[in-house]
């Protein structure tokens, strides 16, 4: 919980820095500035149903992709994921909102050393977190974000190089992203986004998506073993 | 027992669209809301005739359209288009029609005064290798789920649930499980990772004139008794709770520790509280009766405050609201009446519970009849002790239709803009 929080104290810090433009955000109403899912936050009370006792039926397939790792190289979707089970996360790294980006990274923490503490997942699985921020999120931001998680198992952090690579990919995955503005049309900084992880297959197939409400990383991790025991039965 | 009968036919229809019963996983409208959608049943010889979406404007801070019509999409002809919601992302609001089990995809979010209809799905019916008459759309993250009534082989009650992803692809079907076949809404608490799902009546039933329907003894013993618990991620059925009198809309309470959901009964008109047990099971249990059961008042919609204090109920044939507190949820507690019209459907409250609308269709051949046939959307504000009247609209001098399900749009949402007065009233975001 201590490394959680550290973790968080860096990121603020880190958008803090990234966000020192506007002083009208400063006198914003937090409410007006993200989304409402339900009252209070979302904390599961249950115990996932045991991996594979259920069945993921696919939701859509997604095509690769050109993406920029955390080193600066170029890279693809494909080419990271390596036909692997894959959690797939958009971000982008000066969010604020609690119910946002943060939670995100947060929930990939946890999978991340679930992953490594685990032999078989740890080969056949891989997490890749996607800035669709490619302005601020340069490599060496997406870099800096990297080291706050210090990652134990295979978790890329990628960026793209430009909205022109950035938007395809965005509309491929259906995760729809709108800059929010002040009524005068000058951005924010903020973006208005529905969170959203994707659970992908060695073959491309979506799996599943988790939102608030539903970003639990035991879930995330029986679903990654029942995918193994899917795969491990054909 | 004819007439209790005949208002147990009525119940089924009604849509659900209040802003705190929509699905958790999709963002709400907290503020002011600028639009009410309402799903409108076309009527021969009332305008185009034809089913549509209609956009009511809702804030009064824009006089030149609080109150008024603002525009309408028709899907073309008469589907029995009844219940509908908008995607996990509000961008798109999925309806469907009970009769041919049409389902149009209306884009809100390209401009949200004027949807368009951007996608008609005609495969329901054997994609999901049979289920018809689409009822609730549920959003969840990637998909829709979308409850059945019936099937197309015997149109009766035994139905099951399909999920689409947001393309409009059939990704899979549940069917209800033995012994507990019908269907009707569904809805989840995702901090428990559990669905409830109700029972109404088939095609057969729900398609047929409502007094042939009353008037035959086999037709009346096949509507739904049972509610459905399930283990939502794993998609399976855990346990089937007796709820005899077609249970309808399902209400799961909002607050955190508050493990529980309220439905009503149609044909027993009973306020039922789902309660989860020390041991994680539920337990259904009769909590109150809704006005005089003997006289049937035939409960139709319900809407739970955010708060999970007011409980409203519109009684579809005398035309009234009651709104009980619930603060004890074992014990409702009756605190006001509104008559709202000559027959009242469907209830629809604001996220901050200071406006409820309401709407006066059940279903085409079920609506009441001469001058009681009346159809309007009414707009009402709710201070904690009384509704007090706003606006209303008359869907038949307006050559509309009938109008069903109510759901709430608003300019900023979709214009993603901060505007000047959430900095003005803000505390700051740093």
């Amino acid at each position: 919980m201590r490394r959680h929080r550290l973790i968080a104290a860096a990121l603020l810090a880190l958008v803090g820095a990234a966000a020192a433009g506007d002083p009208r955000l400063g006198a914003v109403d937090p409410a007006a500035a993200r989304y409402t899912y339900a009252v209070g936050a979302f904390a599961p009370e249950y115990t996932p149903p045991a991996p594979g006792s259920y069945s993921l039926p696919p939701i859509n397939t997604v095509t690769d992709h050109p993406l920029l790792d955390a080193d600066g190289r170029s890279t693809t979707l494909f080419a990271v994921t390596h036909g692997r089970l894959a959690v797939v996360a958009f971000v982008y790294t000066t969010c604020i909102e609690a119910t946002g980006c943060p939670l995100s990274l947060a929930v990939l923490d946890r999978v991340d050393r679930a992953v490594a503490a685990d032999a078989e997942l740890g080969r056949r699985a891989t997490l890749v977190t996607i800035s669709f921020d490619p302005e601020r999120d340069t490599p060496g931001r997406m870099a800096v974000v990297r080291s706050f998680h210090a990652p134990r198992s295979d978790w890329r952090f990628t960026t793209t190089r430009s909205e022109e690579d950035l938007r395809p990919l965005l509309a491929d995955f259906d995760q729809p992203v709108a800059k929010l503005r002040f009524d005068d049309g000058t951005w924010t900084g903020l973006f208005r986004h529905v969170l959203k992880v994707f659970l992908l297959d060695g073959r491309g197939r979506v799996r599943n998506v988790y939102s608030v409400g539903l970003l639990d990383s035991a879930l995330v991790l029986n679903d990654l073993r029942t995918l193994l025991l899917e795969s491990d039965t054909r | 027992m004819g007439a209790a009968l005949a208002a147990l036919l009525l119940s089924p229809v009604r849509v659900r669209g209040d802003e705190t019963c929509m699905s958790p996983y999709m963002p709400k409208i907290t503020g002011q809301e600028d639009y009410v959608y309402v799903l409108t049943l076309g009527i021969d010889g009332v305008g185009d005739g034809s089913d549509k979406l209609v956009t009511i404007g809702g804030n009064p801070a824009d006089p030149a359209r609080y109150g008024k019509v603002i525009s309408t999409v028709s899907v073309g002809g008469r589907h029995e288009a009844h219940h509908g919601g908008f995607g996990e992302d509000r961008r798109h609001l999925w309806a469907g029609g009970l009769d041919d089990s049409m389902i149009w995809v209306f884009d809100v979010a390209g401009d949200p005064a004027h949807p368009k209809l951007v996608r008609t799905i005609d495969s329901f019916a054997k994609e999901s290798g049979g289920v018809i008459g689409p009822h609730t759309f549920f959003a969840l993250p990637g998909r829709m789920l979308i409850t059945g009534l019936s099937n197309d082989k015997e149109r009766g009650g035994r139905t099951g649930l399909v999920e689409y992803n947001n393309d409009g692809k059939f990704i899979q079907t549940l069917w209800l499980p033995e012994h507990a076949e019908y269907g009707y809404d569904a809805r989840v608490q995702p901090r428990l990772n559990r669905m409830l799902t109700s029972s109404f009546t088939g095609w057969n039933n729900y398609m047929t004139e409502f007094g042939k329907v009353v008037a035959d003894p086999e037709a009346m013993k096949h509507f739904g008794s049972t509610m459905v618990v399930w283990d939502f991620h794993a998609r399976k059925p855990i346990q089937t709770l007796a709820v005899p009198g077609a249970p309808l809309e399902i209400r799961w309470a909002l607050q955190p520790r508050h493990n529980y959901a309220f439905t009503t009964t149609a044909l027993t008109s009973k306020i039922w509280l789902v309660e989860q047990q020390d041991d994680g099971a539920f337990k259904a249990t009769a909590v109150a009766d809704i006005a005089d059961p003997k006289q049937t008042p035939l409960p139709v919609d319900v809407s739970l405050s955010a708060d999970d204090r007011f409980l409203f109920v519109d009684t579809f044939m005398d035309g009234s609201c009651r709104v009980y507190d619930v603060s004890d949820p074992h014990h409702p507690r009756l605190v006001h009446t509104q008559r709202i019209g000559s027959q009242v459907n469907m209830v629809s409250e604001t996220w901050d519970g200071k406006r409820v609308y309401f709407t006066s269709s059940l279903l085409s051949n079920w609506d009441k009849k001469g001058k009681d046939g009346e159809q309007f959307l009414k707009a009402y504000g709710w201070d904690g002790k009384r509704l007090t009247p706003l606006f209303a609209v008359d869907f038949l001098k307006e050559g509309l239709g009938r109008p069903h399900i109510m759901l709430f749009g608003q300019e900023r949402f979709y214009k993603n803009q901060i505007y000047a007065g959430d900095a003005a009233r803000g505390a700051g975001l740093r």
